[in-house]
């Protein structure tokens, strides 16, 4: 008896703190890919402004120079440009919304600025794109600043929250 | 031929934007071949040419002289078009810009009107734009074969030629396939080819897309594109050893030093001007000199008489007589 309650204890207290660390993990996901495609936005940066590099090929260059875990996004961007065929880049940016929520835990307004790469990119000289993705960068910069801020004060707490609610049941039900 | 033509056509097509590409798409099949003109205009019609008439293209892709029946190009046509035809990327493009047109793949060329921006080197960018003319390129293969025995002087040698046509009568064409043929070399007269250098200033003649000519300029042509005559004389003179220099529209003073440049060297010339007659050319002072001092051999002058690039007769440089048979 005193074994299955004992196996019985370990399942719920895992799961708990499972479930704790999968909330809490979103924040530093959320930071760490903030950081990520700030990078795949400075490859960007240099593509356009140094090697004046027709977009599309810059999108599969920063594919390829960037993490993978995040630069996916703009090969995701490339083929919808080139399949769809539109002539309107905010489209294919419009295009990636969900992956960048559900697999980069991005929030709106992480979103917000992303897209407002689509609607300036390839649109004017070099001149002004460089002071546009400059902008972008800048703006990037915060939301680090605030997904650090958010991450120190959640992830812990739902850690913590994970881990204390799996005690509370066991003891609960001991 | 015909099917060629309509291909291009329809390759052209992929560079407008969505809705008017659906609706050019459904215009009559012989006229698609023909087309040489895609005119779009920010809140005018639609607008074709096609063998010397414009049309308006109708919803249901019929061509009409009646503008009111005709789809309106808005603003955002332009601009995804504008992207479509920058390869989204502007940026890329600032120097072609400034000088009014970019090449597509294909040799085609996309004339831009908008509000032109100063700097403080001349043209800075073109913002608002607010037209597109989309001229279809048509490699004419084989149109130079009538002339080329006017201009070969023994085998291994041609005479200086200058091309003289008004405007959309072929010249630059039947430079183009004069020049493929010169490279290539003409087993009939025994001629082994020459090697071929081609200032196109103006991107016209071999219509470069990402450094590869999108016409056939033949095996042994070396091109300069975008390269003013006077610099492009001096590159080839130094190092690339051409037989024969190719160039397009000349005019000014400094075209008539390149060429003086050129012969000095012992290269021949093959060049394009606008005109009419003789008499014409004589009233460009530049240009008079180079006659009076019988630097040409061989004066082709075209019209549009029999359709366009009808040889209307060839002189002889010397006397000036004809010598067409």
């Amino acid at each position: 008896m005193g074994f299955v309650k004992f196996l019985g204890s370990l399942l719920i207290f895992s799961s708990t703190t499972w479930i704790g660390f999968y909330y809490g993990r979103k924040y530093s996901n959320r930071l760490r890919n903030l950081i990520h495609i700030e990078q795949c936005i400075k490859i960007l940066e240099t593509e356009i402004v140094y090697g004046a590099t027709p977009l599309p090929e810059a999108l599969t260059n920063i594919y390829n120079k960037g993490n993978k875990k995040v630069s996916f996004i703009f090969q995701d961007i490339r083929d919808h440009l080139m399949n769809s065929g539109r002539g309107d880049v905010f489209h294919s940016f419009s295009s990636v919304i969900e992956p960048l929520r559900d697999k980069l835990n991005f929030t709106e307004e992480d979103i917000e600025i992303f897209l407002s790469l689509g609607r300036v990119l390839g649109s004017s000289d070099r001149h002004d794109q460089e002071k546009n993705l400059k902008l972008i960068l800048n703006q990037i910069k915060f939301l680090q600043d605030d997904a650090k801020i958010e991450r120190d004060k959640h992830e812990k707490m739902f850690k913590n929250l994970g881990i204390l609610t799996g005690l509370a049941i066991i003891i609960i039900l001991i | 031929m015909g099917e060629d033509d309509r291909r291009t056509y329809e390759n052209v097509l992929n560079h407008i934007c969505l809705e008017l590409r659906k609706i050019l798409k459904k215009i009559p099949t012989e006229a698609k071949a023909n087309i040489e003109e895609i005119r779009l205009r920010s809140g005018k019609p639609i607008n074709v040419y096609l063998k010397g008439k414009d049309y308006f293209v109708a919803q249901d892709g019929i061509l009409t002289e009646k503008a009111e029946r005709s789809v309106l190009v808005n603003e955002k046509h332009i601009s995804d078009t504008f992207q479509l035809i920058s390869n989204y990327s502007v940026y890329a493009f600032q120097e072609e810009i400034k000088n009014g047109f970019i090449t597509l793949r294909g040799g085609h060329r996309v004339g831009i009107g908008g509000k032109v921006l100063y700097g403080s080197k001349g043209i800075e960018t073109i913002r608002n734009i607010s037209s597109l003319n989309i001229r279809i390129a048509k490699e004419k293969i084989g149109v130079s074969n009538k002339v080329i025995r006017y201009i070969l002087e023994y085998p291994n040698t041609i005479y200086n030629t200058l091309i003289i046509s008004p405007p959309q009568c072929g010249k630059t064409t039947i430079l183009r396939d004069l020049i493929r043929n010169l490279s290539d070399g003409l087993p009939y007269f025994k001629n082994k080819g020459f090697k071929v250098g081609v200032i196109d200033e103006r991107s016209e003649l071999a219509g470069m897309y990402n450094g590869v000519p999108q016409h056939n300029m033949g095996l042994r042509t070396d091109i300069l594109d975008g390269c003013n005559k006077q610099d492009g004389t001096m590159m080839f003179l130094r190092a690339m050893s051409p037989e024969i220099i190719a160039m397009d529209e000349i005019g000014s003073t400094s075209d008539v030093e390149s060429i003086h440049e050129i012969l000095k060297a012992g290269v021949k010339v093959i060049a394009t001007v606008h005109g009419d007659t003789l008499e014409d050319l004589f009233s460009k002072k530049s240009l008079s000199l180079l006659i009076k001092d019988r630097i040409f051999k061989r004066y082709i002058f075209l019209n549009n008489s029999k359709g366009v690039g009808t040889i209307g007769d060839i002189i002889e440089g010397d006397s000036f007589t004809s010598i067409k048979k």
